[in-house]
This record gives structure tokens, sequence and C-alpha cells, in this order.
């Protein structure tokens, strides 16, 4: 299969992607975390100084001097964090049932059901957004059937609270977790299953000392896959979360767009890029353990 | 007795996960043949005025409510939105097929390197990325246009095709590229004649998804486009802020078609080889 040598067919394979990628990803990102230290000049520029306050800004160690420290910065991380695990384990919920329904299905019934649950990743993330506001605001689809129906007398407000977030997040990234699931499931050996209730097991106790355990590295990818999308998330708390519920994403959009204060976006970009380094290591090395128990 | 149960129940989960996932498209399809200006949610007739208006045609309707969006702006995104996409499905295609070559057909010390870093741009918070790319081609006097965007697409691009591509070469034996060899065809041809035919079907399949993925990106581009050179969902997600418009509806249907045309396509592709 491999054909050992032959560096200069294999230069020129891989010559003029990793030249391109060298410049255009890797360069960026290193010039990003160069600008996260540098310090921030007049009118949204920079100046060379190398400059650690904007990390002190966000985590405490900025002393009133130089840069205020405000815990508002740190809360508007930890609240990131907090919807972006709801999400993982509201799209967990959704998905790990219906994974295993398809699984259940017939082979033609199953493709066609797999091809329908991921095509709507393909379309436009602003379109199935938009979607979105049309249920939820005051005059929407929600609240006018529910009006209609007489349940409610007054509009009630779920566009631009921390609801109308996690369920627009939920809905863009449902995909993401439904086929890691679903490809572990798929691959479980269904007769250690069948012998548990052939022992004796009751449905849940083969749930949950057989399925569950043995569906860990599809549960593990998909949490990592919805997780690290919805940390960083803007576009979602921009339209269905206004300018109540703050994300990371909008703190860096602000930086960029309007307060033009870019070292300090970079710096809070940065750590936006530790976070998914940091859960990506642990992912693999997880995996890796796997591996080498079976 | 118990077993059935549970499977109705799944079964009852699985319905209502699909009404969840499509009930939010096919309402906004629906609206956009809504003729009531004022309340989206009340039908008050079929009509394809909101098509039209788009396309800047007077109508009834608009000239009652005045929703003139320009129209000219709405044309020169799906321009700007297709010269990207065209030139970046070119480019990352290429690019992602040599990489998926080289790392399915040789073996060198670097490879797990590549394959890591192959993996990173799809894994990298959109946001992150935009905002890299934003601060690379501002600090090195990059101007910011069509070019900035094909450029960006291009970096996690190339990384879809390559997935794409390397799942068909994963399952394919080089037998008969080693047999073209023998029999003393020259690389370029053993390429063409053996190699391209047996990996095309990925090949199409990794310049479809770039394609549409490029067409709909929203997030990097928003950081990366300058002001002339915005593209149809950065345009919509414009419109969208300022209000909801009942035009809106018209053009998400339209680009709903689009992408599920080409997904579909896809998949037809892949399910034929």
């Amino acid at each position: 299969m491999a054909r050992r040598g032959d560096t200069r067919r294999l230069a020129f394979l891989l010559g003029p992607a990793s030249l391109f990628l060298g410049v255009f990803f890797i360069g960026p990102l290193a010039v990003m975390v160069v600008y996260s230290f540098l310090e921030p000049g007049l009118y949204g520029g920079v100046e060379w100084n190398f400059y650690h306050w904007n990390y002190g800004r966000i985590l405490g160690w900025a002393d009133g001097e130089w840069e205020e420290f405000d815990a508002v910065y740190a809360q508007i991380f930890l609240r990131s964090a907090r919807l972006a695990l709801t999400n993982v384990a509201i799209t967990l919920i959704i998905c790990y049932p219906a994974a295993i329904w398809v699984s259940g299905l017939s082979a033609r019934w199953r493709t066609m059901v797999v091809f329908l649950i991921t095509l709507p990743f393909f379309v436009s993330l602003v379109v199935r957004l938009f979607a979105w506001v049309l249920i939820l605001r005051p005059s929407g689809f929600l609240n006018s059937s529910l009006m209609g129906l007489g349940l409610i007398s007054e509009p009630i407000d779920i566009i631009f609270t921390e609801t109308a977030v996690l369920i627009g997040m939920a809905y863009i990234l449902l995909p993401f977790m439904f086929l890691p699931l679903y490809a572990s499931i798929e691959k479980l050996d269904r007769s250690l299953v069948e012998a548990s209730s052939d022992l004796g097991a009751s449905p849940l106790q083969t749930f949950f000392r057989v399925t569950l355990p043995l569906t860990l590295p599809g549960i593990a990818a998909g949490s990592v896959l919805v997780f690290i999308p919805s940390l960083g998330n803007f576009i979602v708390p921009d339209i269905l979360g206004g300018a109540k519920v703050l994300m990371i994403g909008n703190l860096v959009e602000q930086q960029f767009l309007s307060a033009r204060n870019w070292p300090f976006g970079s710096a809070l970009s940065v750590m936006i890029m530790a976070v998914m380094f940091v859960l990506i290591v642990l992912y693999l090395r997880s995996m890796g353990r796997q591996e080498a128990r079976q | 007795m118990k077993r059935g149960w549970v499977k109705r129940l799944l079964s009852l989960h699985g319905v209502l996960f699909l009404v969840f996932v499509y009930a939010p498209i096919v309402m906004v399809v629906v609206l956009s043949f809504n003729s009531n200006p004022i309340n989206m949610m009340i039908w008050s007739g079929f009509t394809f005025d909101w098509y039209w208006s788009i396309l800047g045609y007077p109508t009834q309707l608009n000239e009652q409510t005045l929703y003139v969006e320009s129209t000219d702006q709405l044309l020169g995104a799906v321009k700007n939105s297709l010269i990207v996409a065209v030139s970046t499905t070119t480019i990352s295609t290429i690019l992602g097929t040599m990489t998926a070559l080289a790392l399915y057909r040789y073996r060198f010390r670097a490879q797990r390197f590549y394959q890591g870093l192959l993996y990173m741009p799809m894994v990298m918070p959109d946001i992150v990325l935009g905002i890299a790319l934003l601060v690379f081609f501002v600090g090195f006097g990059v101007a910011l246009g069509v070019m900035s965007i094909i450029i960006g697409h291009c970096t996690f691009l190339i990384s879809y095709v390559f997935v794409v591509v390397s799942a068909r070469l994963a399952g394919m034996d080089d037998t008969l590229e080693q047999a073209s060899a023998d029999l003393g065809a020259n690389e370029w041809v053993t390429f063409r004649r053996i190699t391209l035919p047996q990996i095309l079907p990925g090949v199409i399949g990794g310049a479809l998804l770039a394609f549409i993925i490029s067409m709909d990106d929203l997030v990097i581009t928003y950081f990366i486009a300058g002001v002339d050179s915005t593209t149809l969902p950065v345009f919509i997600y414009g419109m969208l802020r300022r209000g909801v418009k009942p035009e809106i509806n018209a053009i998400a249907t339209l680009m709903l078609t689009l992408s599920f045309i080409i997904a579909t396509l896809g998949l037809y592709l892949r399910r034929r080889h």
C-alpha cells in the first residue's frame, strides 16, 4: 500500500496545501495570539508593547492603574459555559432516544431518516434562526397559536431570553450530537443487550449497565462537538437573545466591530481557543485509554 | 408487553424529533406564499408577490406597504456569494484532494501531525477563525473583499474536502494503480485514467459540500467581508437585524431550495457508487 520514499511526488501533493494552511490558518491564529499581548492604542490601533493586562481584565489581576478589572467578563464567560453545557444536556436528551429509534428501523428507512436529520445542517444558519424568530417573537407562531387556542390571554416573552437562545442553539447543533451517537449505537453489539435481558435484567438495568457504557464514546464525541460551537456562538444570542443574553462571542464581536479594542478581543478569543484545545486533548486522551482497554 | 410500550414511546419521540427539525423550515416556506402584509401569522391568501418584490418588480403588496429592500444590493450579494462559492470550491477541491492522496497513498513521518492539522479548522470555533483572519488581513494590509473571503473559506473547506475524499480512498486498494504503473503508464496517465475515475464520486461529493458550506457561511464571512463584498447570508443577517419582513421568507425559501437540491444530489451520488 505505502510506497516509501518518492519525496518529490509527496512534496508536489502536499506542498500547496501546507503552504496555504501555514500562511492562512496557522499564520492568523499566531498573529491573534501576538495581538492579545499588545497594548490597545487609540482609535482601534495597537502599540507594540508587551501588555498582559488584556488577560488581567478578564481573569482578575488588573489593578486599576493600567486596566480596570471587571468581574463582568468572567461572569459572561461562565454564563457562556453554563449555556453551552445546558445545550449539551438538551441535545443529548433529545438525540439519544432518537438515535436508538433510528437504529431499530429497517435498513431502507434508516438511510432515509438519517438523511432527513442531517439535511437541515446544509440549510443556512441565518435561515434556520430566522424561522425561530418568527416562531418565538411576541406576534409569532407560538404566541398566536397559544392565544388562538385560548391557553394564554397575553403574549408570553420567550424571544430575548436564555430559553430562546437555548432553543436556537439546540436546533442548529442537533446533527452534531445525533450523528456520533447514532454511529456508536449502530455499532453496538445487539447480542450483549439480548444477553442482559435474557439473564433477567430489566430494560432500565440493561440500559444503564450495558447500552449506556458501550455508547460512551459517541456521547463524548457528540458533547465535544456541541460544546465547542455553543461556547463561542454569537449569532444565536445576537438574533434570539438580544442585548439581554450576552455571551462571550458577542463580547468578542463588540471588541472588534464597535469598541475597537482588538487586543482585548483577541485575548477573549484566545481564551475560547484554549478551552477548545483542553477539551480536544481530554477527548483524545480518553479515547486513547478506551482503545487501550479493548 | 413492556417492550412494545417502550418501542411505541421511542417511535413517538422519533416522529416528534423530525417534526421539531422540519416544522420551522416548512413554516418559512408556507409563509413565503402568504399575502398578508401586516400579520404573517394570519393567512390571507396565496401569492407569489414576495418573490416578485425581491426581484425588484412592483407588486400590489409592495406598493401598499413600502417594504422595499434594495434589490441591487441583494443581487450584488448573490453575485458575490456565487463568485466566492465557485472559487473556493475549485481551490479547496483541488488542494483537499491532493492532500488526501498524499496522506492515503504515502507513508511519511509527519503524517499524524498533518492529520491533526487538517481536522483543526473544522473544530475551531467560527468566531476564533473569523477574527484571527480579520486581524491577519488588516495587520498585513490585505484589503477586505471578495478575495479575503475566498481565502478565509478555503482555510476550512480544504479540510472538509479532505475528509470526504479520504473516506473514499480508505475503502479503495491501489492494485489497479500499481498495475498501471507496471504496464508502463506514467504518473499523470495513471492518475487520469485509474485514480481519478475511482475517487471521482468522493471528489464531487467533497466539492458539493464545499460549495454548500461556502454559500451558507455567515460567521467567518461576517468578519472578513468588506463594505462592497457582502454575501447573501451576511445580507440576510443584516436585514434580519433591522426587523422581520415578509420578503425574508421568500429569500429564505429560495436558499433552502438550493441547499436541499445540492445536498440531495450529493447523497444520490454517494449511494450510486
